[in-house]
């Protein structure tokens, strides 16, 4: 399940990719899931956890990695109870939430309106209002009507 | 600082190359597109120049702004292009405004957030793309885009119901127009209202009149509305005044030359946005003739025949009928 809830509150982190420098774990980079956000977002292939291959900037460190998958990989596999900003998320990484949503309970704060639209259908709980929505239209338009950013 | 300046910076991977021709400038879209990389690039030459191994050549200095004494550095930087990552908490804060509205410096600022208190322009809101490989095929060509390309916004519309931005002259003008075809028209008393607005407006075919020099911070709640409703346009000319000025209904060779690139004219020191140059422009140029302009009250002479029709036909693809 998917919650969103929009404006600065208590327990979130402003700068996922920060936090990610220094509290990420090994074996979240070569999960999986990690393996195929890093291809589709980054377009890098994992070597090993701490060797990533960019085809634009070659053999690089994890602490590399751009912000939005850091920010995902926090979101899939971050045990300490922070909710973490997607507004350091392109929308290219919007249907990886969805995803990441689907395995388990994820909130996320955002300080903007992020574009849903590539997903389509999707289930959210905006927590600013309690209202639950069903698609990107949905979405928007309870999105557009919260105050906070 | 005024004009408008090119920026090249590169290393054995990596080129950037790009134009800054305002205060303000936003660069958002898409993870992994390079934007922290050409910060990290500008501060690594900011510091140790050339011995970096990075190229940058611009006319202007470049720099960063990331640390927590900015308040402190920033009154003692001058005439430089700042560049500011997204992990900077104090962007959205009431004093960095202020110190950006007061500075002479201009500022590049990657964040996809509202930063309702900058005025900037739709125009100057890029994402990053890669143009191509360089020849020796090693290094990846960056250049910017704009995230609002303009006639996505303002293809052909033949309005039901008009929202104005403005709540001054420009929405008076606009009303007499509506109002001569019976088309609704209503001021959103501010570019923050106009989501609001729309909202509540039962119509199909909706624009949006609004300044493009300062509607930036509400660009993306704007574009996500017209994804959701498709039949609404926005037209966004710099300003009201911008218009008059274009319409040719005031006569001059400087004035002409000002409008085809006024980022040679208008000093960031001085003006927050363009739109308020433009107004300054229009009142002087104005004063003491039958068009005399005030941005408070409508001049009547705008809202006759050639004046009125001269206005009209610089708004193309918009048609009130």
């Amino acid at each position: 399940m998917l919650k969103i809830v929009f404006g600065d509150i208590e327990n979130s982190i402003y700068h996922p990719p920060t936090w990610f420098d220094n509290r990420y774990e090994d074996e979240w980079i070569t999960d999986p899931l990690s393996v195929q956000m890093i291809k589709d977002i980054d377009k890098s292939d994992v070597i090993s956890p701490h060797l990533i291959e960019s085809p634009v900037l070659g053999p690089i460190s994890t602490k590399e990695l751009s912000g939005g998958v850091k920010t995902l990989m926090l979101m899939a596999f971050d045990e300490s109870g922070k909710i973490f900003n997607a507004s350091s998320c392109g929308n290219n990484c919007a249907k990886w939430i969805v995803a990441i949503a689907g395995r388990k309970d994820l909130t996320i704060n955002l300080h903007h309106v992020m574009d849903f639209s590539s997903v389509g259908e999707f289930d959210a709980l905006m927590l600013n209002t309690g209202r639950m929505v069903h698609s990107y239209e949905e979405y928007v338009d309870e999105a557009l009507g919260i105050e906070e950013r | 600082m005024k004009g408008s300046y090119h920026v090249m910076v590169q290393n054995n991977r990596l080129r950037y190359e790009f134009d800054i021709r305002r205060n303000i400038t936003i660069i958002q879209g898409d993870s992994a597109t390079g934007k922290t990389t050409l910060v990290q690039m500008i501060a690594l030459y900011a510091g140790l120049g050339e011995s970096s191994g990075i190229e940058l050549r611009c006319e202007k200095n470049c720099r960063t702004l990331d640390n927590p004494d900015w308040e402190l550095i920033l009154p003692a930087v001058h005439d430089t292009i700042i560049f500011l990552d997204e992990e900077n908490l104090f962007l959205k804060t009431d004093q960095f405004a202020r110190m950006v509205r007061e500075s002479d410096n201009y500022f590049v600022i990657i964040t996809r957030e509202n930063l309702v208190n900058l005025p900037y322009s739709v125009e100057e809101i890029y994402g990053i793309h890669t143009a191509g490989k360089y020849h020796d095929m090693k290094r990846i060509y960056n250049e910017f885009y704009h995230i609002y390309s303009n006639g996505a916004f303002s293809s052909e519309i033949a309005p039901d119901a008009v929202i104005v931005e403005d709540s001054n002259s420009g929405y008076e003008f606009f009303h007499e127009v509506c109002a001569q075809k019976q088309i609704p028209c209503e001021s959103a008393g501010g570019k923050s209202s106009i989501i609001l607005r729309l909202k509540n407006t039962r119509k199909c075919h909706i624009l949006v009149i609004a300044d493009g020099a300062s509607i930036g911070p509400e660009m993306n709640e704007l574009a996500q509305f017209m994804k959701t409703h498709p039949d609404t346009r926005c037209y966004l000319p710099e300003s009201f005044e911008w218009i008059i000025l274009k319409s040719g209904l005031i006569d001059g060779n400087a004035l002409q030359e000002l409008l085809s690139h006024p980022e040679d004219f208008i000093e960031s020191r001085e003006y927050f946005n363009w739109e308020r140059f433009f107004t300054h422009i229009l009142i002087q140029y104005t004063k003491d003739t039958y068009l005399h302009y005030s941005k408070q009250r409508l001049n009547t002479a705008y809202l006759h025949d050639r004046a009125r029709d001269a206005i009209l036909k610089v708004m193309e693809h918009i048609h009130f009928k």
